[in-house]
């Protein structure tokens, strides 16, 4: 699981409603070098949750010192998005879990794939 | 209601998928041209998701583009996984991800398998809530309006089917029909077949002996106006000869009517399956082109495939078109009691190397009872009209912008509108 999928979870467990950013509990990362592309993370950080962004790469040791609050002319500023694009696109979580922060239910990660399912009445 | 309902869809759809999983290899396929356009029309940067993408067919599609996938068939999405996308294991009616996050959303030939138009809207309405406003959703499923098969009833059970065999030439990319050719016997025998399976023949009628050369069986109901429909689940017989739907068929005139063409359907279909197809499309445009190239190994007496060369061949079904099914004799028999009259004279001549395969017992040490059980999957065919409908009238957040029929299947292109509450 990429950060910039996990930028797209959200918990969806019945009556939740602070289901995000699901809380990260790897117990394996890799960081797999992809070609870099700055106009694609330029276009892509106005999509993202700046803030579930950083708190997920803090979460794996790899938030590089990037800012809790997004700058202004980052397109512009390739180390920036150099950095931007190692924690979108690179990072993975292999192994581990994704934990509901509100109900705390836990979502295991195996072989790099979040299991979403969910329980019948859950 | 809805328990039943996910119930069905987990018998006869899911689980579906995972047993047959192993044996297919959807990614071979050709990208349907219109779903590849529409990854390809998605802006640079878009982030789009393919809910049911099954092993992962459209998510190499733009490399410009950020895709995920997503299905609830845990060794397809592995297999996904395994060759480098990005995807979730989820319920298509939960999905899992946040409000207005994708510029695009792909659902291609998933909500044909929702048992109730109740769900087939919730699952919409939960692909919508993710697309951001002014993103687009394409939605594909199967019509009931084909030109090679008439449904006469829109729910419907599809065995899932091992395609016929391949010669070991043809299984390499590229190769062309013209090594399936194996003789001109079989060939004119296998027309024969085609022209007496022809598909809608209400008045044709045949002795029971001629009827016991019926090779398909198939049924239909409709899920929505039926509550106990848990009881057509075709599990639970022990023997070679498919109990179920006889006793089914015998409660109910209507069920047996509905059969009937059914059976005369699939048997057309026999005589056209998709072999020349495999590389080229999902999708077969042209029956009368399907059924002149496919004509070599459908012929008994020429055929000397060996069960182990099938299995192989199992991974080559293009999924998720319908494809042919064979019975042996024993199953057969059961079903034309049912069927009354059936319009097939000839005997169809790929059923024992089919049955082999069945009852080789190399599929994943499941019995050939289990794997024939478990492989009808469930669909919903969609009439005219009737997925715009179910968009227009319930699904408040979408504007619909085209719907086409494309080969045998309803697409629609719709875009997220803002809706505002009062």
């Amino acid at each position: 699981m990429k950060l910039l999928t996990h930028n797209m979870l959200t918990s969806h467990v019945k009556g939740v409603t602070k289901g995000y950013p699901l809380i990260i509990k790897a117990t394996e990362v890799k960081v797999n070098e992809l070609e870099f592309n700055s106009q694609f993370v330029s276009r892509m950080i106005p999509k993202l949750e700046w803030g579930a962004l950083i708190q997920a790469a803090e979460w794996l040791g790899q938030s590089q010192d990037l800012p809790s609050t997004l700058i202004p002319d980052y397109e512009k500023d390739e180390e920036f998005l150099r950095k931007v694009h190692r924690i979108l696109l690179e990072v993975e979580v292999i192994e581990g879990s994704l934990q509901c922060p509100e109900s705390g239910r836990e979502f295991p990660i195996s072989k790099g794939v979040p299991n979403m399912l969910l329980n019948e009445g859950e | 209601m809805d328990e039943a309902a996910s119930q069905l869809e987990r018998d006869h759809v899911h689980s579906v998928y995972e047993r047959i999983a192993p044996y297919f290899n959807d990614s071979r396929y050709k990208a349907w041209p219109k779903v590849k356009q529409f990854l390809l029309e998605q802006e640079p940067g878009s982030i789009v998701a393919d809910v049911g993408c099954g092993d992962g067919k459209y998510l190499h599609i733009n490399e410009d583009i950020f895709k995920l996938g997503c299905d609830v068939c845990r060794p397809l999405v592995d297999s996904a996984w395994s060759r480098g996308h990005e995807v979730q294991l989820c319920d298509g009616l939960r999905l899992p991800y946040r409000d207005d996050c994708f510029d695009a959303v792909l659902s291609i030939a998933v909500i044909h398998h929702m048992s109730t138009k109740e769900r087939r809207i919730r699952a919409i309405k939960e692909m919508a809530r993710t697309l951001r406003v002014g993103g687009r959703i394409m939605i594909y499923v199967w019509a009931m309006e084909q030109k090679r098969r008439k449904f006469e009833k829109q729910d419907i059970f599809v065995p899932w089917n091992p395609n016929p065999p391949l010669s070991p030439a043809l299984r390499q990319r590229g190769k062309g029909s013209q090594s399936i050719s194996d003789g001109t016997t079989s060939n004119n025998k296998h027309r024969k077949v085609k022209s007496t399976s022809s598909m809608v023949d209400e008045g044709d009628s045949v002795g029971p002996s001629k009827q016991k050369q019926q090779r398909f069986w198939f049924f239909s109901r409709s899920l929505d106006s039926v509550l106990d429909f848990t009881s057509l689940t075709m599990s639970r017989s022990s023997s070679n000869t498919i109990q179920t739907p006889v006793n089914e068929a015998k409660e109910s005139r209507s069920r047996r009517t509905s059969s009937r063409g059914l059976i005369r359907q699939m048997s057309s279909l026999f005589s056209s399956s998709s072999r020349t197809s495999l590389e080229e499309d999902v999708f077969i445009s042209d029956p009368n082109d399907q059924v002149h190239k496919n004509n070599n190994r459908s012929s008994g007496n020429g055929n000397e495939t060996s069960p182990v060369e099938l299995v192989h061949d199992c991974s080559s079904v293009p999924l998720p078109d319908l494809v042919s099914y064979q019975r042996d004799q024993s199953t057969l028999e059961g079903h034309v009691e049912v069927d009354g009259k059936s319009s097939l004279k000839e005997p169809l001549q790929r059923q024992d190397s089919t049955v082999s395969l069945l009852e080789s017992g190399e599929l994943k040490g499941k019995s050939s009872e289990q794997l024939k059980d478990s492989c009808l999957r469930y669909y919903h065919v969609f009439r005219e009209g009737e997925l715009t409908q179910l968009i227009q009238n319930h699904v408040d957040e979408l504007h619909v912008l085209h719907s086409y029929l494309d080969h045998a299947n309803w697409y629609v292109v719709a875009e997220k509108v803002q809706v505002w509450k009062v």
